[in-house]
């Protein structure tokens, strides 16, 4: 029995991934354990060769897939990009999984990524011991993709500094990594590619260079489309996040879930629901991930501090802090969208006066 | 009876790839005659399409003399297979005409359906309706859909890249419209009818011309001009259709106004697609100039796009391709590459560029002996309606707008104004609102008459053609400001269409603008609209609406746009504000609303970093609508004129406050106090630095308010101090300075 809390998705697929290699007999990419139509019906769910329901992995734009297929069968690396909570890690893992069968191969950038993470490091001990030589040499996971020819993942690719980025310029153009200290390089085999993963809201972020940025295939993954689905989404992390901190939830936590959301969605879609009137959009992302952050806090407030009871005044708090990320723009912005929209809407009242309180 | 002498060529409307079969078809079978679906009776215009001064796009205009609105279009462009139809047999001298219902049938079938199809759009498809099933528009296109293309002539492509012989992809066309149509219905009557004539048509055909024949008509139509039905019933079908005459002729056309019947976009026809397909049709190379396309529009708008990086477009596009199992990249291959490789993953950035690739740009030539015009026609329809004569002459008209006749007469000059044809110069513009006269001046220019041809292409009545320029213009307008100034143009001139377009316009660009000065400065003439808006007989409600919407965004964005500005920044924005105050004051909004705005003055007024101007304007204008008490004011004034705050901020705020209101000092002995104290607490450079703005302030009293005001500050019985004088003597006083300058100049003993 396997102890771990969560598989590499490899594993945990490894029936679907076995069925979909059975029964697929279409021409593959060098290097690739299932062909590219085999790896979108292995993404987007659907039936193997041999009958088996392959679940959905990702639900969405199938064309948004077949553009990050496409990218990885070209040799060209791909930039999956958008704001947090829209599956881009999930899509990369899963990715690598069907394409390679292995998924493990990550490098998480963060600001003290440096180089030697990137390209690879030495063992100081052989280094002082036996001067630089191949025991010596510590091989990062770009590395070790380069040398067997495997998918290599780049998670938050636009938080470590630009500098480091740009080692992987050559990487990507050149497909080799030059090792000055034996004066030689490693040449990546077949098959090798990157899949890097970025956020494109986020303050504090190093911008890609235009260098950089130009050697990638970029697929944006898009907030959901739906409402109902994002509520169905909200409601089910608001849930488990409640239960993980001991939250009571409140009766009414899916209606005001549903003003949360739409307050969020139509300030983000800079329309009203109805499409009637246009609005301005705040300069912060409003993911749906921050949507869940808002309910949580909510939560956590009507229970510690307003007997249980979870209203518009324990949410407003929140909901300025997620809204006004700049303090002189994004007011202006939510004061109209006050003015012009929620005071026309009786249901929404609570809101109106809580927000207008706390902003 | 057999039909082996007919070709029949089941083509899609504006199909390159269809028109690239169909010519190859022709010369192949060399037919002696060629039969085009389009009204009978234009069959003499035909040849005309073939002249080397005709440019596509350009369209058949055919109407009823009495009744140009009821025009029919029958658009033709480079690419549509019956234009190059035209151009073959032209060339080879086969016989050529029309075989579809004589236009009239076409009119007043409108009019019985014309109820609810006022307001569509004129553009109406060369042979089918706006509001027939998809699959019947565009066969071809429902097809491609069903095979999971998104723009048919992709489909229409790569079917023909697997059939490389024109000649069976018509048969399979026609089958696969024998399919389509297999089990249908009886049809509307109107379409039966026009399949029935052109059977006639056909048949008629046959008995007058030798060789091979061959039929160019929607894919639609094949299977039942193939079958047989006896001539008797046909002829029966068609008894009773208008026979009346219409007139006919070609306009020039544009690129977007051909997309305008379909919309443009994925699945329809595009027209700047479809003639980069046409121009490009047998090329290798094709996808790369359509990416070439996209990075030359990507560059002039600013994007930095490498030719590696279209390298890589490509490449994607063609993996795209062999994962979707097509033969070639299409339209949504070279689509979504682009977005994924040039356009950095953002398709935001290609709906950008999405309207001037798909649309074009191109308009249209026709000949200049083209016969008629339909747009002088109708302005000599609304001349004799109107009783007005063009003269060359200068004559002065003074119209009443109350009465009928006086209001028909503004807006045809108002009309004709938008199409630049200035016949009517409007001589008292700006002052003319909230009266019910206008003071034209008429004079006729023989160049108006060119200028109304070249309106052809955005209608073919002068109130369409003014409705669709003006629309343009709307989409072209940047600025909120422009914005307001056309809505009211297009509501002075009763264009409904264009003033429906222009309120959504700026309705969407109210929402996205912050820029204060841009919502102040509309303000103004919405609520000359609003305001005397009943002397047109508009309906305001949205406006108003709007107009409020307008205030609480500007009274938002006004604490911030008047910080720390500039000398000239500042007095912009005092301008527009005190003209969007006066517009807020006429058009009388709800309390919460002037509420809101009055609220907006005050932040301006209290704000730390309000530039002195702009809160001694607010503050002016809070005193005014009485949120300002007289005491409040002069304490305010006090204190912010007082010796403690930098002499220039001080100016600043006095100029605000007073640069429109001087009178206000002669009545007011608070206020004149606080300014009086100022005065006097100044030094004397800065009294002399500050003399210009004073002179300034009060220079827009007249002689008697200035002498009221010296007498309220110096009591009833003025004298001014000794040697003050208001008015010294002049010429005196320039006798001595001459007699003092006259020595030093001629360099006598100035100093002794």
């Amino acid at each position: 029995m396997n102890a771990a809390i969560r598989l590499p998705v490899e594993q945990a697929y490894a029936s679907e991934l076995q069925a979909l290699a059975r029964g697929d007999d279409r021409q593959k990419p060098a290097g690739w354990s299932l062909s590219p139509q085999a790896v979108l019906t292995y993404l987007l769910g659907g039936k193997a060769g041999d009958g088996t329901p392959v679940t959905p992995k990702y639900v969405g734009r199938r064309r948004l897939m077949e553009t990050a297929v496409a990218t990885l069968a070209t040799d060209r690396a791909l930039l999956l990009l958008g704001v947090p909570g829209t599956a881009k890690s999930w899509v990369s893992e899963h990715l690598a999984a069907a394409i390679m069968g292995d998924s493990t191969l990550i490098v998480q950038c963060t600001a003290g990524t440096d180089e030697n993470q990137i390209r690879y490091g030495w063992n100081y001990a052989q280094l002082l011991a036996k001067g630089p030589s191949q025991e010596a040499l510590v091989p990062t996971p770009l590395y070790r993709a380069m040398q067997t020819g495997k998918l290599c993942r780049l998670e938050e690719l636009t938080r470590m500094g630009s500098d480091v980025q740009d080692t992987l310029i050559t990487v990507l153009s050149e497909k080799m990594m030059p090792i000055p200290e034996f004066n030689t390089s490693i040449y990546a085999q077949r098959g090798f590619n990157i899949i890097a993963t970025a956020n494109n809201r986020d303050k504090g972020v190093n911008e890609l260079s235009s260098a950089l940025k130009r050697r990638f295939n970029v697929v944006v993954l898009p907030l959901p489309e739906d409402m109902a689905e994002e509520v169905a989404i909200v409601s089910k992390r608001v849930d488990e996040m409640a239960g993980g901190l001991d939250l009571p939830v409140p009766k009414n936590v899916g209606e005001e879930i549903a003003r949360v959301l739409t307050i969020f969605r139509e300030l983000r879609a800079g329309a009203t629901a109805d499409g009637k009137v246009t609005l301005k959009t705040p300069s912060g992302s409003l993911s749906t991930a921050e949507a869940i952050a808002t309910m949580v806090g909510g939560l956590s407030q009507a229970a510690w501090f307003d007997s249980g009871k979870l209203g518009a005044e324990g949410l407003a708090a929140s909901l300025v802090g997620a809204i006004v990320k700049d303090p002189v723009q994004d007011k202006a912005v939510l004061e109209e969208y006050l003015e012009t929209v929620l005071k026309k809407r009786p249901d929404y009242a609570g809101y109106y006066a809580a927000l207008n309180a706390a902003i | 009876m057999g039909h082996n002498d007919v070709a029949y060529f089941g083509i899609r409307h504006h199909g390159p790839g269809s028109a690239d079969s169909l010519v190859q078809a022709l010369q192949d079978l060399q037919p002696g005659a060629v039969l085009i679906e389009g009204p009978i009776d234009a069959s003499a215009l035909l040849p005309l399409l073939a002249r080397p001064e005709m440019q596509p796009p350009v369209a058949l205009l055919c109407y009823r003399e009495e009744d140009p609105a009821s025009t029919s279009f029958w658009p033709f462009a480079e690419f549509s297979p019956e234009y190059q139809a035209v151009l073959w047999a032209v060339d080879n001298k086969a016989a050529l005409r029309f075989i579809d219902l004589p236009s009239p049938a076409r009119f007043s079938e409108a009019a019985v359906e014309g109820a609810e199809k006022v307001d569509a759009d004129e553009a109406k498809e060369s042979s089918e309706r706006d509001d027939v099933a998809p699959h019947r528009r565009d066969p071809i296109g429902t097809l491609a859909r069903a095979a999971g293309y998104e723009d048919g002539e992709s489909w229409w492509s790569d079917i023909i890249e697997q059939n490389p012989e024109p000649g069976p992809i018509f048969a399979a066309i026609s089958d696969a419209m024998m399919t389509l149509r297999d089990g249908e219905g009886s049809i509307a009557e109107f379409e039966a009818q026009r399949e029935a004539h052109m059977r006639l048509e056909i048949a008629a055909a046959r008995k007058e011309f030798d060789g091979p024949i061959a039929v160019v008509c929607g894919a639609w139509h094949v299977p039942a001009l193939q079958a047989t039905h006896p001539q008797k019933n046909d002829q029966a079908l068609l008894k009773g259709i208008a026979r009346r005459k219409s007139t006919m002729t070609w306009a020039p056309w544009t690129g977007p106004r051909l997309a305008l019947g379909y919309g443009y976009g994925a699945g329809v026809v595009a027209p700047g697609w479809c003639k980069h397909l046409w121009r490009t049709r047998g090329r290798r190379d094709a996808a790369t100039l359509w990416l070439a396309m996209i990075a030359a529009v990507l560059r002039v708008k600013g994007h930095l796009v490498s030719t590696a990086s279209l390298i890589e477009a490509e490449r994607l596009a063609r993996t795209l391709a062999a994962i979707r199992e097509r033969p070639k990249p299409g339209f949504e291959e070279l689509r979504d590459a682009a977005i994924a490789a040039l356009f950095n993953g953002e398709a935001l950035l290609w709906a950008l560029v999405e309207a001037e690739l798909l649309l074009g740009a191109d308009v249209g030539e026709i000949p200049p002996d083209t016969p008629l015009a339909p747009l002088i026609e109708d302005l000599q329809r609304n001349q004799k309606a109107a009783r007005l004569k063009p003269e060359a002459l200068e004559r002065e008209l003074s119209v009443d707008l109350r009465s009928d006749s006086g209001l028909f007469r503004s807006t045809l000059l108002h009309r004709l104004n938008v199409l630049g044809v200035h016949w009517g110069k409007l001589t008292d513009a700006g002052r003319s609102r909230g009266t019910f006269r206008e003071r034209w001046t008429l004079a006729w220019e023989p160049e108006y008459a060119v200028r109304l041809v070249e309106n052809l292409i955005y209608g073919p009545t002068i109130e369409k053609a003014a409705n669709g320029r003006l629309i343009q213009m709307i989409e072209a307008a940047a600025t909120l400001d422009t914005l307001a100034v056309l809505v009211q143009g297009a509501i002075t001139a009763g264009l409904s269409e264009a003033s429906t377009a222009g309120l959504g316009a700026l309705e969407a660009r109210a929402a996205r603008s912050s820029e204060c000065l841009e919502i102040l400065a509309s303000m103004p003439p919405l609520a000359d609209i609003i305001r005397y808006g009943e002397a047109r007989k508009t309906e305001t409600n949205r406006l108003s609406g709007l107009m409020e919407r307008l205030i609480v965004e500007g009274a938002i964005a006004l604490p911030y746009a008047a910080r720390d500005l500039d000398e000239q920044a500042a007095a912009t924005l005092a301008s527009a504000m005190r003209k969007a105050d006066e517009a807020i004051r006429l058009v009388e909004p709800g309390e919460d609303v002037l509420n809101g705005w009055r609220n907006g003055l005050a932040a301006v007024l209290e704000g730390s970093r309000a530039t002195a101007l702009l809160a001694g304007c607010a503050a002016h204008l809070l005193y005014e609508a009485g949120r300002l008490s007289a005491e409040a004011a002069a304490r305010l004034l006090g204190r912010r004129l007082s010796p403690g705050t930098p002499v220039a901020e001080a100016a600043g705020f006095f100029e605000g406050f007073f640069s429109t209101a001087g009178q206000r000092l002669i009545y007011d002995e608070g206020l004149r106090g606080a300014v009086d104290s100022w005065l006097k607490s100044l030094d004397e450079d800065a009294f002399i630095a500050h003399l210009p703005l004073l002179r300034r302030v009060f220079s827009n009293l007249d002689s008697m308010e200035r002498r009221r005001l010296i007498e309220a500050v110096l009591g009833r019985a003025a004298r001014l101090p000794a040697g003050l004088t208001p008015t010294p003597d002049g010429g005196e006083a320039w006798r001595r300075h001459l007699e003092r300058l006259g020595p030093l100049l001629t360099g006598g003993n100035g100093n002794g």
